[in-house]
């Protein structure tokens, strides 16, 4: 039988999800994989932070209470990043949920990992 | 699970972005303190000028000392945008009060990082700031004893000349 290279999976770790999507942390490579709006989209470090700002940016309650005839469609472009979104807005307030899950998650694991490692004589 | 956001950064988001308010106020100081210079020259108070030049390119020295720790630290620092910078002043007492004002608002500023690394125990951030403290009680000084010659010169007959005179002589001791 011939050895057959088998790349080895890439380990995803759920750290939050809503029923909108999830989001994934891989320690491998030091990333996170968002599942959401029928793509699995991998963000950096920065690039993560930067989807933050810009989802945390967008005006919510000035897009709903706005009666001008725009579409209601944002669309989310990062800089140096693979991805856009193109969301409307029960889209953008679903990924914002999962946004403030996941960095509330990403707190905790902090936490966790001062209090178990870190602060360990 | 990995803790990437700690191992790529030591700054926590809000103090990240205090301290990038914090860089954009010092760009904002150095701008005042240019075109107070700029407003001294024109109306014939040359030592005040040399004085606001000074001013002008301590703050920018601060600015680049915030920008180096943030970027140092692994957070983002952000060049900021100075606008709607004044060009115009009442009088030459009214140049000095605004500079004090603008030293308080910059050692406020810093207290409120201060305090919201207090609360975060970040202190190492605090550490940072204690030589900015140290800076502020100078600047303090400084723009406070300026404002404080007008009242013990008097502005009167050749009063603004010696005013000018004297303003490039300020020094601070440490008691």
């Amino acid at each position: 039988m011939t050895n057959t290279a088998i790349a080895s999976p890439i380990h995803f770790e759920e750290v939050f999800s809503t029923k909108k999507g999830s989001i994934y942390q891989s320690d491998s490579e030091n990333c996170w994989y968002i599942d959401f709006a029928g793509k699995l989209a991998r963000f950096d470090y920065r690039n993560l932070l930067k989807l933050k700002k810009a989802v945390y940016n967008i005006d919510i309650e000035n897009i709903l209470l706005t009666s001008d005839k725009s579409a209601d469609v944002e669309i989310i472009f990062i800089c140096a990043c693979d991805h856009c979104y193109v969301l409307s807005l029960i889209q953008i307030i679903a990924l914002k949920e999962l946004l403030q899950g996941t960095f509330v998650m990403l707190d905790l694991n902090h936490i966790i990992q001062d209090r178990l490692f870190r602060l360990v004589v | 699970m990995k803790d990437i956001i700690r191992v790529k950064s030591l700054l926590s988001t809000d103090v990240e972005t205090l301290l990038n308010q914090q860089i954009k106020k010092e760009a904002l100081s150095s701008s005042i303190y240019l075109s107070m210079a700029s407003w001294c020259g024109r109306n014939g108070y040359d030592f005040s000028a040399d004085y606001f030049f000074k001013q002008a390119e301590e703050e920018r020295v601060h600015q680049l000392k915030f920008y180096k720790y943030v970027l140092d630290m692994g957070g983002m620092a952000i060049s900021p945008e100075v606008t709607n910078i004044k060009l115009e002043y009442n009088s030459f007492r009214e140049v000095f009060e605004e500079a004090l004002d603008q030293e308080i608002s910059v050692t406020q500023s810093i207290k409120n990082i201060a305090a919201r690394c207090h609360k975060e125990q970040d202190y190492v951030t605090l550490e940072f700031l204690n030589w900015f403290f140290k800076e502020q009680r100078e600047e303090e000084y400084k723009a406070r004893r300026a404002l404080e010659l007008f009242d013990v010169i008097g502005e009167e007959g050749t009063g603004r000349w010696q005013i000018d005179k004297n303003v490039g002589q300020i020094v601070y001791t440490e008691g």
